[in-house]
């Protein structure tokens, strides 16, 4: 595992090794020879997975963030080696106005189906994708779930009651005869 | 353009006939009705009589949106969304999440709760590929095998659920380690029963049943003529194209690929026991069966290694009343019965993850469909399909 | 003219009857080989089981979906059911309890019996739903395909025995004192069962069904009675199916060391059992194997079972003059 952490630190600057997952972050430039480095040099060939977060300080549902963000699109992947225990993610951040960002699947055919789940999620453009039409969702469905910014409707019709998920009791309902 | 191409027809072309007739492609419509799809899968076929042009599979019909969802709940919640991804093998979909959220929390579950884990996820395992033995042989035109499939997977089932209180959706793992059993007695604060009395004798029983049952198949299904004619050299996957696509499980295993996380990774304490990692060699669609039926095998053992060698302890380490996960990102992965599962784990510092990405297996296992279906015979779609072995809540989530 | 309708009333009937033992053999074997208590245990050990499902189907509704052709549509399964139940006229259960007892008995049967190719064929077409066209066309592929190494599996046994009248064949297999199947006719014996699973459309040759991949193939658009009209058939022509290979082949109604005054009485009996032999023999199959794929099945027709049983006529005819 060290071995294989300090050669990565010599083909890129941001490495970082936390809670046993190692983190590349690259420029937005390099996203496409990153990926091309990794495989070809490092033996990652086994394309796990492609997804994005969206990085935002309004929140409609769920917690904020820590610290203040500035707003953008964290677009992660993830590699790995079937021959040895090698992972890692790679990430990179692009904006939020225009998001957009070349597609993945000339390196590796296997991203077509995550690009088109972030395009339909958060509204992410995977430039030159061969079909970048929605995966899951209905046709003429607006919006995009998975941004921050995205209501959840059942939570409007009945507020998230916290931590404890468990409605009051009735009224007049005798704990001792339950 | 519609001209058929007669290479492609192998019957037609060794009887050096051409054929070159107009024909008109026909689009048909298989699923989300269909008793094949394993659910709702949709496939959009242009077929030409039997043979099927090119296939695109419509997905979403169970999109249940738990990347969201996860959003808004506490850790201790999730555990009851994720039962839900893989149904058939409920219980190893909490296995990845848990380890995660323990590893951003640095808390180690106890060594006991996490052989109780290890047992759970192999019997998991062992239903998952039961029913992939009867289903398979059913979509293949063979009826018989799932019902002799389905009455030895109740067995583990009955097991999985004298511990865990629910069959399918067990919600039996904690953070920092798995709550106390539930068919086990009183449970006082001096004496935690975790597994229930007659566990281990059951056990040793159901899993000799197992090992009994495998062989079973493989004279059934796997000694059958015809299943041979049916699988062999149908739907070959090649190592590369396999790894592109991120297939894994079994099925990249049958191609060839020694690959298993529970070797390669450390979420469960597999070091201890001695098994076998069965791989095939042709990457087809009997090599995807046998190594699935292989595999059950060495689930059964490796649960009858580890009841004999429990070691004793608490089943819970100490956790804090509200868990609250301090900031940090991790991705843990588990070699589950269809393949890879992961969950990548944004956390903030709150009571729920900042974001959850769900990596689910049989969501890459299917993407590989109109590469393995294109110029496919109709009845091989269907073994083909039915060979991936995917769940629609897997590919969906 | 009574005559003529008692005699029809009898097929009908006979065949009906056939029909019913035939499903329920089905159904008990499927239990007792699948371990499933249902048809073993439950209503009579179940033994009411075919009348339950009888009529479950008949109080269904009949279900005619708007875009079929409806003419073809609705006269569909009486094709599959004309052409089970007749072929059943030409089966003696006696030299002399027999409907009709043909000059060109073996002829008969085997035109007969390619009629439901018809059935089939426009069920399919006529439904308006692709799943049932391709199983309509797989079905039309599949008789044709084995209708031939049928029919020249016969031929063998009409070399031998110089006729072409059931009654006549029977009666040729007792001056041999052995049945066909035991005398020179053995590979046209199997021939002739597989050709005769296939014409029936049972697993391993069931893919104009093929519920995996077809749904139900050219059935999938029907419902209620005329469901249970294609579904009885099917037990049907297996009825009589076996009972012609079992009188071409294993001797029929006859029975050894038995006075032959007596064939009145045993031979019916006898007749019976033999077919009930033969559709276990079905049965079995059918409850363990898995499906053939369409290219392969017709890869067997023409590639080994014609060839086959050509080879067979041949053998016989050198002997028949030789010796």
């Amino acid at each position: 595992m060290e071995d294989f952490l300090n050669q990565l630190k010599e083909d890129f600057n941001d490495v970082s090794y936390e809670f046993e997952t190692i983190l590349i972050k690259v420029n937005v430039e390099n996203w496409i020879s990153t990926h091309e480095i990794l495989r070809d040099k490092f033996d990652l060939k086994f394309f796990s997975w492609l997804s994005a977060i969206d990085w935002d300080n309004e929140v409609s549902v769920g917690d904020k963030p820590k610290e203040v963000v500035n707003p953008s699109f964290e677009i992660m992947s993830c590699l790995s080696s079937v021959n040895s225990s090698n992972l890692v993610t790679i990430s990179t951040f692009i904006s939020k106005l225009n998001p957009s960002i070349s597609t993945l699947v000339n390196v590796f055919v296997g991203a077509n189906w995550h690009e088109r789940e972030a395009y339909e999620m958060f509204g992410i453009t995977f430039e030159g994708h061969p079909n970048l039409t929605k995966l899951y969702l209905p046709d003429g469905y607006e919006g995009n779930p998975m941004l921050k910014s995205f209501e959840l409707i059942s939570r409007e019709v009945k507020p998230w009651p916290g931590d404890v998920d468990v409605e009051g009791m009735p009224e007049g309902f005798d704990e001792e005869n339950s | 353009m519609n001209t058929i191409d007669p290479r492609n027809f192998q019957s037609i072309s060794e009887a050096s006939v051409s054929v070159e007739i107009e024909t008109e492609d026909m689009t048909l419509n298989i699923g989300p009705q269909h008793p094949s799809t394993h659910g709702v899968l949709r496939l959009v076929a242009k077929v030409d009589g039997e043979k099927v042009y090119n296939v695109e599979p419509v997905l979403g019909y169970m999109h249940r949106g738990y990347e969201k969802l996860a959003e808004v709940r506490t850790y201790p919640q999730i555990t009851t969304l994720v039962n839900r991804i893989d149904w058939v093998a409920g219980f190893s979909n909490e296995i990845p999440f848990i380890a995660g959220t323990e590893r951003l929390m640095e808390i180690e579950a106890p060594e006991r709760a996490k052989q109780i884990r290890l047992i759970l996820t192999e019997m998991a395992r062992i239903c998952s590929h039961f029913v992939f033995n009867g289903a398979y042989a059913l979509e293949v035109g063979a009826l018989t095998p799932i019902f002799y499939a389905m009455e030895d997977r109740e067995r583990v089932l009955d097991l999985i659920e004298s511990v865990t209180g629910g069959r399918f959706h067990p919600n039996f793992n904690r953070i920092g380690g798995v709550k106390p059993a539930a068919g086990s007695g009183p449970t006082t604060k001096k004496n935690i029963q975790d597994l229930p009395v007659g566990f281990y004798r059951d056990t040793k029983l159901a899993m000799e049943k197992v090992i009994e049952a495998a062989d079973k198949f493989q004279n059934l299904i796997g000694g059958n003529e015809v299943f041979h004619k049916r699988t062999k050299n149908v739907g070959v996957l090649s190592k590369e194209t396999a790894e592109a696509y991120g297939v894994s499980g079994p099925i990249l295993r049958a191609s060839g690929v020694k690959s298993d996380l529970r070797t390669q990774t450390d979420y469960l304490p597999y070091e201890k026991f001695e098994f076998e990692i069965p791989i095939g060699q042709n990457g087809d669609c009997y090599d995807r069966w046998d190594v699935r039926t292989r595999e059950m095998v060495e689930s059964a053992k490796i649960v009858l290694q580890a009841i004999d060698d429990m070691p004793s302890g608490p089943l819970q380490a100490k956790v804090p009343k509200v868990i609250k996960v301090p900031a940090g990102r991790t991705y843990v992965r588990a070699e589950n019965p269809k393949g890879e599962m992961g969950y990548y784990i944004v956390s903030e510092g709150g009571l729920g993850p900042y974001r959850l990405k769900v990596r689910t297996a049989s969501f890459s296992n299917v993407s590989i469909l109109p590469v393995m279906l294109e110029g496919a015979l109709l009845p091989d779609l269907i073994a083909i399909m039915g060979s991936l072995d995917f769940v629609l809540g897997d590919v969906d989530r | 003219m009574t005559d003529v309708l008692i005699k029809v009333g009898f097929v009908a009937l006979a065949a009906l009857n056939g029909a019913v033992i035939f499903t329920i053999m089905d159904v008990k074997g499927a239990s007792w080989m699948q371990r499933r208590p249902g048809p073993l245990h439950v209503g009579l050990r179940g033994f009411i089981f075919p009348l339950a499902e009888i009529l479950k189907f008949v109080q269904k509704e009949d279900i005619i979906p708007t875009d079929v052709d409806r003419p073809v549509f609705k006269w569909a399964p009486a094709y599959v059911v004309v052409s089970a139940v007749s072929l059943f006229a030409v089966v003696p259960l006696s030299p002399t309890l027999v409907v009709v007892d043909l000059e060109l008995g073996v002829f008969f049967a085997l035109a007969i019996s390619s009629l439901s190719t018809i059935g089939v064929l426009t069920a399919g077409w006529s439904s308006a739903n692709k799943y049932s066209l391709m199983g309509g066309l797989r079905a039309a592929g599949q008789l044709i395909a084995y209708e031939l190494p049928l029919i020249l599996a016969v031929v063998g046994v009409v070399i031998q025995a110089e006729t072409m009248s059931l009654v006549g064949i029977v009666e040729k297999q007792i001056e041999w004192g052995v049945p066909f199947a035991f005398s020179g006719q053995i590979v046209a014996f199997l021939i002739f069962m597989i050709a005769a699973t296939a014409e029936m459309m049972r697993v391993p040759f069931d893919m104009p069904i093929g519920e995996s991949e077809l749904t139900m193939g050219f059935m999938t658009e029907y419902s209620g009675i005329r469901f249970l009209i294609f579904y009885i058939s099917e037990y049907m022509s297996m009825f009589v199916l076996c009972a012609v290979a079992s009188t071409l082949f294993l001797g029929g109604y006859h029975l050894p060391f038995i006075p032959t005054e007596w064939v009145n009485i045993y031979g019916p009996i006898s007749l019976i059992t033999k077919t009930l032999i033969l559709g276990f023999i079905l049965v079995a199959v059918r409850w363990s194997f898995p499906r053939f794929r369409e290219d392969q099945l017709q890869n067997l027709a023409w590639k080994f079972l014609i060839p086959a049983s050509l080879l067979n006529i041949l053998i016989t005819a050198v002997l028949k003059v030789v010796l």
